[in-house]
C-alpha cells in the first residue's frame, strides 16, 4: 500500500472515531432537547384567565383585585356571545318543532366546544369536575379548541370502496340565518379579549399538588416522593458499603473468599433491576412484611440493594486513591488499623465516596421497575417523614409512566409528563454535575 | 446540643400529629383507575383528614392485597374468581362486590373507514384472523391491522370472553399496553380495528355499530349493545355504615358520583 | 502495657473484624437471597407446567382456557431487540472509546467525558418517554425518510472510505506512468456506483411505511443508546491499560497510528472490550421501561424473523406488565411464570457475568500483570 494511502486511512480511522463521538453527542442533544423545550413549557407558557382562575380558587394565589378585573375583562368580552345564545334559545322557542330538533345536536356540540374553551356558562350548574369548572387554560390549548369550535369534521363516505374523505366545514354553516350566525366571527376576532393569555413563570408546578388526576396543578408529591426514596436508599446503602469496601481494601487479604464476595458484588450489580422490583415484593412485603402494603420503606430498601454494588465500587476506588504515605505515616505513629481507617483514610476517602454515592443517588431517584411493585402508587398525598415507613407514594418515574400510557387525557396533558420528565431529568443531572465538580476539585487537591 | 434535641423531638412530634387520621389503602385494576382517582381526589378535597392512595396495578394484584388485608378497597376489571373468593374465606376476608359502574367496549376503526357497523360474528372472525381484509365485511379493498389489548388487561380478558367464544386470537394482532394506546394506533392506521373502553371515544376514531346496535351509555344500560361490563370495588364485609370506607364506596350512588364517572367516560350504573 | 489489655485490644479488633466481614457477606449475600426468593416461586411453574411448552412453544396466551406459556417468541424478542442494541452500541462504542484514548487530545476528551456521563446518568423511564412520545411518531410518520437518513449517516463515509481504499489498492498493480490516472477513473467510477446504489437504497427506504412506531427497531436504537456509555467508559479502559510500550513499539516499527490501533492495541485490548460489550448486553437485556412502554408487546416472532419494524415483548416488560393481573394468591401458573422469566434473566445474567469476570482474568495472566 502507499504512503499517502496509509495516511489516509490513517486519518480515515481517527474520522470514523470522531463521527461515532459526534453521533453520541447528537443522541444525547436528540433526546435532550423536546425534553427540554416541551418540559420547560410546563413551567413557563402563555397562560389564560381562566388559568388564573384556576390559580386563585384552587390555591388562593394572586391578588384578588386583580383578578377581579381580569375575569371582569375577559367576562365583558364573552357576554356578547351568551347574549348571542340566548338569543338564539328564544329564536328556538318561536320555531315550529320540527326546525326546532334540526337544531338539537349541532347546539349540543357548539355548546360542549364553548364549554371546553370558555368554561361552563356563568350561572350554570358548577360541574363536580374540576376540569370541567374551567375553560382552556393554556394559550396553546385555547387555540386548538378555537379550531375544534370554528369547524366541524365530517367524513364523505360515497365511494364504498375507497377510503373516506374529510371534508372540514365551518361550523357557522349550521347556523345561518340565526342569531348564532355572528357568534363564530366575534369569538374568532375577539379570542385574545376573552381568554387574556398572558406569559406566566409557574414554578410552583414543582410543588403544587394535582388537582383533578394533574389536569390541574403540578407535581409535588411525586417530587417529595422521589426525594423520600431516593434519601431512604442512601441511609441503606451508604453504611453497608461503605462498610463492605473497607473491608474489602483493609481488612481482608485477597483470597477465595474475596474472590467469591467480589464475584457476588459484580453478579448483583448485573441483575436486572425488574427482578429487583420482584425480589422487594417477594422479600419485603411478602415475607418479612416490612410494612401492610407498599410503601416508602420497602422501595428505598429494594432500592438500596439495586445501587449497592455501585457505592460499595465507588467507595473502594475512593479508598484506594488514598495516597498510601498517609496510611503508613499514620501506622507507624503508633495508631492501630481501626483508628487508621477512621481517623486517617475515610476522612481522605469521603470526597471520593460521596461522589460516587452521589451519582448512584441519580440512579436511585430514576429507576422505576423496582419502585412498581413496591412503593409507588398513582395518587396519594405528600407524606410526613414518618409516615414514610407505613406508606406508599406517587414518585416521579413511576407518574410519568402512568401518566403517559395509562391517563383517559393523554393528549391533554402532555406538557405535564413533559414537565415530569425535565424535573426528573434535572435532578438527576445536577446530581451528577455537582459529582463531577466535586471530582474535579478531588483530583486538583490530592495532586496538588 | 440541648436545642437540637429539643427542635428534632418537636419535629418528630409534629411528624407524628401529621399523620392523617384516616386513610384508605385503593389497589387494583388500571380501568378503574380513573374512576378510583376521580372519586379519590373529590373526597380528599371534601375531607381533608382522610389520606387515599390508589395503585393502578392490576385486578389481581387488587385482589391480592385484599385477600391480604393490605388494602381496603380493590379495584377490580373482572368479577372475583372462585380460587380468589377460597383464597379470602381462608384469611378471613369477606370480598363483598361494588358495582361502581358499567363500561362498554367499542370497537374502533379509523375515521375514513367507511364500513359502519359488524356483527359480533364478523368481529370474531376478524379477530381470528378468518376475515383479513375489509372488503370481506363491505369495506374497501385493504388488509385489516388487528390491534388487541395486552393479555394482562382486564380489558382483554372481557374482549376475550365476550367476543372470541374462546377461541384464539390470531398470532398476526399487535398487542397496545393501554386504551389510550389503541386509540393511537387506531388514529394512525387507516386499516386498523381495535377495542377500547368507552370513554377513549373521541372524534379521532370511530365507533362502529355492533349487530346494529351503537356504543353509548343508553344501549349499555339496556344490555342492548353486546360487549359490556359492569366494573367493581371490593371491600372486606360491608364497611361501618359512616366510615370513611363506606363513605368512598357509595360515593357512586350520589349526584356528583354519578356525574363523576359520566364524565371520565363510564356508564353510572343509575341514572336520575 | 500489660498482657491483658493487650489481649482485650487483640479481642476487640478481632471483634470488630468479625463485625465487617458480617456486614460485607450480608450485603454481598443479598445476590443469594434474591436467587432464593425468585427460584422459590419460579419451581412451582416448572412443576405445574414442565419445561417444554415454555422453552419451545411460542403460543402466549396465559389467560386462555386452558391457559398456554409458550414463551419463545418472548425470548426471541429479548433476542432481537438485544442483537440490534449491540449492533447499535458496539461500533459506535468502541470507535468512540479508540477515539477517546487514543486520538483525541486531554482536553477534548475533558469535554466530551460529561456526554458519556449525562447519557449514563439519564433515568431509563425518560428515554421510554421519549421512545413512545417522540420517536415512535416520528417513526411511523415519517419513517421511510428516517430510515433513509440513518442508512446514509452509516454507509455514506464507510463506503466512500472503502471506494478510495479500494481503487488504491488497484492502482497500485498498474506500472508508475498509469497509476495515477488509473487511481482517478476508478475512484470516478466505484464513487458513482457507490452513489448510484446509496440513492437507490435511500428511495427504498424512503418508500417503506411503518405501520407501527413502537417496535424492535425503536427499542433497539433506544437501548443501543443507554447501553452505550458502559461500552464506551469499560473499553476506554481496557484500551488505557494496554499500557505505552506496546503502543511505542509499534510506532517505532514504522506503524501508522490507525495500524497501531487495529493491529496491536486493539488485539491485545481485545478481552476487555468483549468484557464491555457482555456488560453492554446486560444493560440491554436487564433494561424494562424502555421495552415495557416502545416495544409494541406483540407476543409473537415477526414474520420473517429479522423484520425489526414489527412489535415485539420482552421478558423484562411481560414481568412487569403481567405481574399486576395475575392473581398472586391462588399460586397460579400464570404468576409463577414471570418469576420463571425472571430466573432465566437472573441465570444468564450470572452466567454472562463469570464469562466476563473469566475473560478478564484470563487476560490479565497472558499480559503477566
Amino acid at each position: 500500500m502507499r504512503l499517502e494511502t496509509r495516511r489516509l486511512l490513517d486519518r480515515a480511522f481517527s474520522g470514523l472515531g470522531v463521527i461515532a463521538i459526534g453521533v453520541m453527542a447528537l443522541a444525547l442533544i436528540v433526546i435532550l432537547t423536546p425534553i427540554i423545550v416541551k418540559g420547560s413549557g410546563a413551567f413557563v407558557f402563555r397562560s389564560t384567565v381562566e388559568h388564573r382562575k384556576v390559580m386563585f380558587d384552587q390555591w388562593d394565589r394572586g391578588n384578588p383585585q386583580r383578578i377581579e378585573a381580569d375575569k371582569a375583562a375577559a367576562a365583558e368580552a364573552r357576554q356578547p356571545v351568551y347574549d348571542m345564545l340566548s338569543a338564539f334559545d328564544a329564536e328556538l322557542k318561536a320555531m315550529p318543532r320540527k326546525e326546532r330538533s334540526l337544531y338539537k345536536k349541532p347546539l349540543r356540540e357548539l355548546e360542549k366546544a364553548l364549554a371546553e374553551l370558555l368554561g361552563p356558562v356563568p350561572g350554570e350548574h358548577t360541574p363536580v369536575l374540576i376540569r370541567q369548572q374551567y375553560g382552556a387554560t393554556r394559550w396553546d390549548r385555547a387555540k386548538i379548541k378555537l379550531d375544534e369550535l370554528l369547524y366541524t369534521e365530517d367524513w364523505d363516505y360515497s365511494n364504498p370502496d375507497a377510503l373516506g374523505v374529510l371534508v372540514k366545514t365551518p361550523r357557522v354553516e349550521q347556523f345561518r340565518g340565526t342569531a348564532l350566525e355572528p357568534l363564530f366571527a366575534y369569538i374568532k376576532e375577539n379570542i385574545s379579549a376573552m381568554m387574556r393569555p398572558r406569559w406566566t413563570f409557574y414554578w410552583q408546578f414543582l410543588f403544587d399538588t394535582s388537582k383533578d388526576s394533574h389536569i390541574f396543578g403540578g407535581i409535588g408529591p411525586e417530587v417529595l416522593g422521589t426525594i423520600y426514596l431516593t434519601l431512604g436508599a442512601m441511609i441503606f446503602a451508604i453504611p453497608m458499603g461503605v462498610i463492605a469496601a473497607i473491608y474489602l481494601c483493609e481488612y481482608s487479604r485477597e483470597g477465595r473468599v474475596v474472590s467469591f464476595l467480589r464475584i457476588c458484588i459484580s453478579t448483583l450489580a448485573g441483575v436486572p433491576s425488574i427482578v429487583f422490583g420482584l425480589f422487594g415484593l417477594a422479600f419485603f412485603l411478602n415475607t418479612i412484611h416490612i410494612s401492610n402494603s407498599k410503601s416508602v420503606l420497602a422501595g428505598s430498601l429494594t432500592l438500596s440493594l439495586l445501587i449497592l454494588p455501585t457505592v460499595i465500587r465507588a467507595s473502594e476506588e475512593a479508598i484506594l486513591a488514598v495516597p498510601h504515605s498517609y496510611k503508613e505515616a499514620a501506622l507507624s505513629l503508633g495508631s492501630g488499623r481501626w483508628h487508621t481507617v477512621m481517623t486517617v483514610i475515610l476522612p481522605a476517602a469521603l470526597p471520593g465516596i460521596l461522589t460516587g454515592t452521589v451519582i448512584s443517588m441519580g440512579r436511585a431517584a430514576g429507576e422505576t421497575a423496582p419502585i412498581i411493585f413496591t412503593a409507588a402508587v398513582s395518587v396519594g398525598r405528600p407524606l410526613m417523614p414518618l409516615e414514610a415507613l407505613s406508606q406508599p407514594t406517587p414518585a416521579l418515574p413511576w407518574n410519568i409512566y402512568n401518566l403517559s400510557t395509562e391517563h383517559e387525557a393523554v393528549d391533554e396533558i402532555r406538557h405535564v409528563q413533559f414537565g415530569m420528565v425535565f424535573t426528573l431529568v434535572a435532578l438527576v443531572l445536577l446530581l451528577n454535575l455537582f459529582a463531577i465538580v466535586m471530582r474535579a476539585r478531588i483530583s486538583k487537591k490530592l495532586r496538588g | 446540643m440541648k436545642k437540637a434535641v429539643m427542635s428534632a423531638a418537636l419535629m418528630t412530634a409534629v411528624a407524628f400529629t401529621g399523620v392523617a387520621e384516616d386513610k384508605i389503602v385503593i389497589d387494583g385494576s388500571t380501568t378503574v383507575g380513573p374512576i378510583a382517582k376521580a372519586f379519590a381526589e373529590y373526597f380528599m378535597a371534601a375531607h381533608p383528614g382522610v389520606n387515599i392512595t390508589v395503585s393502578e396495578s392490576g385486578s389481581g394484584n387488587g385482589a391480592k392485597s385484599l385477600i391480604n388485608g393490605v388494602c381496603d378497597i380493590a379495584d377490580m376489571s373482572r368479577p372475583m374468581k372462585n380460587s380468589e373468593f377460597k383464597a379470602a374465606i381462608d384469611n378471613g376476608i369477606q370480598p363483598v362486590a361494588h358495582a361502581v359502574a358499567l363500561d362498554g367496549l367499542p370497537i374502533l376503526v379509523h375515521p375514513k373507514n367507511p364500513v359502519q357497523e359488524l356483527t359480533i360474528e364478523q368481529i370474531r372472525s376478524i379477530y381470528t384472523g378468518v376475515i383479513t381484509n375489509w372488503k370481506e365485511v363491505g369495506g374497501p379493498d385493504m388488509e385489516i391491522v388487528v390491534i388487541t389489548r395486552d393479555t394482562n388487561s382486564g380489558t382483554y380478558e372481557t374482549f376475550e370472553g365476550l367476543v372470541m367464544n374462546k377461541q384464539k386470537i390470531t398470532e398476526k394482532a399487535e398487542y397496545v399496553g393501554s386504551n389510550g394506546a389503541v386509540r393511537q394506533r387506531v388514529q394512525s392506521t387507516p386499516a386498523a380495528i381495535g377495542y377500547a373502553g368507552l370513554g377513549f371515544v373521541d372524534k379521532t376514531v370511530k365507533a362502529l355499530r355492533v349487530n346494529g346496535i351503537y356504543p353509548s351509555a343508553a344501549t349499555v344500560r339496556t344490555g342492548e349493545y353486546p360487549i359490556a361490563r359492569p366494573l367493581f370495588m371490593y371491600t372486606n364485609g360491608y364497611p361501618e355504615l359512616g366510615s370513611a370506607v363506606y363513605q368512598f364506596v357509595t360515593l357512586y350512588l350520589s349526584e356528583d358520583g354519578q356525574e363523576i364517572i359520566d364524565e371520565i367516560g363510564f356508564i353510572p350504573v343509575t341514572s336520575y | 502495657m500489660s498482657a491483658n489489655t493487650s489481649r482485650l485490644k487483640r479481642f476487640g479488633a478481632l471483634l470488630g473484624q468479625s463485625l465487617l466481614f458480617l456486614v460485607t457477606s450480608l450485603s454481598t449475600l443479598t445476590v443469594f437471597f434474591i436467587f432464593y426468593f425468585i427460584a422459590r416461586d419460579a419451581v412451582p411453574f416448572f412443576k405445574l407446567e414442565g419445561f417444554r411448552e415454555f422453552f419451545t412453544s411460542s403460543s402466549w396466551y396465559p389467560t386462555g382456557h386452558p391457559a398456554e406459556f409458550g414463551a419463545r417468541a418472548i425470548f426471541f424478542g429479548t433476542g432481537i431487540v438485544t442483537l440490534g442494541a449491540v449492533v447499535v452500541a458496539v461500533p459506535l462504542g468502541v470507535s468512540a472509546a479508540v477515539c477517546l484514548s487514543d486520538v483525541l487530545p486531554f482536553n477534548v476528551r475533558q469535554v466530551v467525558k460529561p456526554v458519556i456521563e449525562i447519557l449514563a446518568a439519564i433515568p431509563s423511564v425518560a428515554y421510554g418517554f421519549f421512545a413512545l412520545v417522540v420517536f415512535a411518531p416520528l417513526l411511523q410518520n415519517k419513517g421511510g425518510a428516517v430510515l433513509a437518513i440513518g442508512a446514509w449517516l452509516i454507509l455514506a463515509p464507510v463506503l466512500a472510505l472503502l471506494v478510495v481504499v479500494v481503487s488504491d489498492l488497484t492502482a497500485d498493480r498498474f506500472s508508475d506512468l498509469m497509476r495515477h490516472k488509473v487511481r482517478w477513473i476508478l475512484i470516478l467510477l466505484l464513487g458513482g456506483a457507490a452513489l448510484a446504489g446509496m440513492i437507490a437504497l435511500g428511495r427504498h427506504l424512503n418508500s417503506i411505511e411503518i405501520i407501527s412506531g413502537a417496535n424492535a427497531l425503536n427499542v433497539a436504537v433506544i437501548l443501543g443508546i443507554m447501553a452505550l456509555p458502559t461500552v464506551v467508559s469499560v473499553s476506554e479502559d481496557a484500551l488505557q491499560a494496554t499500557g505505552r510500550e506496546l503502543r511505542e513499539g509499534s510506532y517505532a516499527l514504522g506503524a501508522t497510528r490507525a495500524e497501531t490501533i487495529l493491529k496491536t492495541v486493539i488485539p491485545a485490548s481485545i478481552s476487555g472490550i468483549l468484557a464491555a460489550v457482555i456488560l453492554g448486553i446486560m444493560r440491554a437485556i436487564g433494561e424494562t421501561m424502555v421495552v415495557w412502554m416502545a416495544s409494541g408487546n406483540a407476543a409473537r416472532i415477526p414474520e420473517p424473523w429479522y423484520n425489526m419494524l414489527e412489535p415485539v415483548r420482552t421478558l423484562t416488560a411481560t414481568i412487569a406488565g403481567d405481574m399486576g393481573e395475575a392473581d398472586h394468591v391462588t399460586g397460579s401458573a400464570r404468576f409463577h411464570v414471570l418469576f420463571a422469566m425472571a430466573l432465566c434473566l437472573l441465570a444468564f445474567s450470572f452466567i454472562m457475568n463469570l464469562v466476563s469476570e473469566g475473560i478478564v482474568r484470563h487476560s490479565r495472566k497472558k499480559l503477566g500483570k
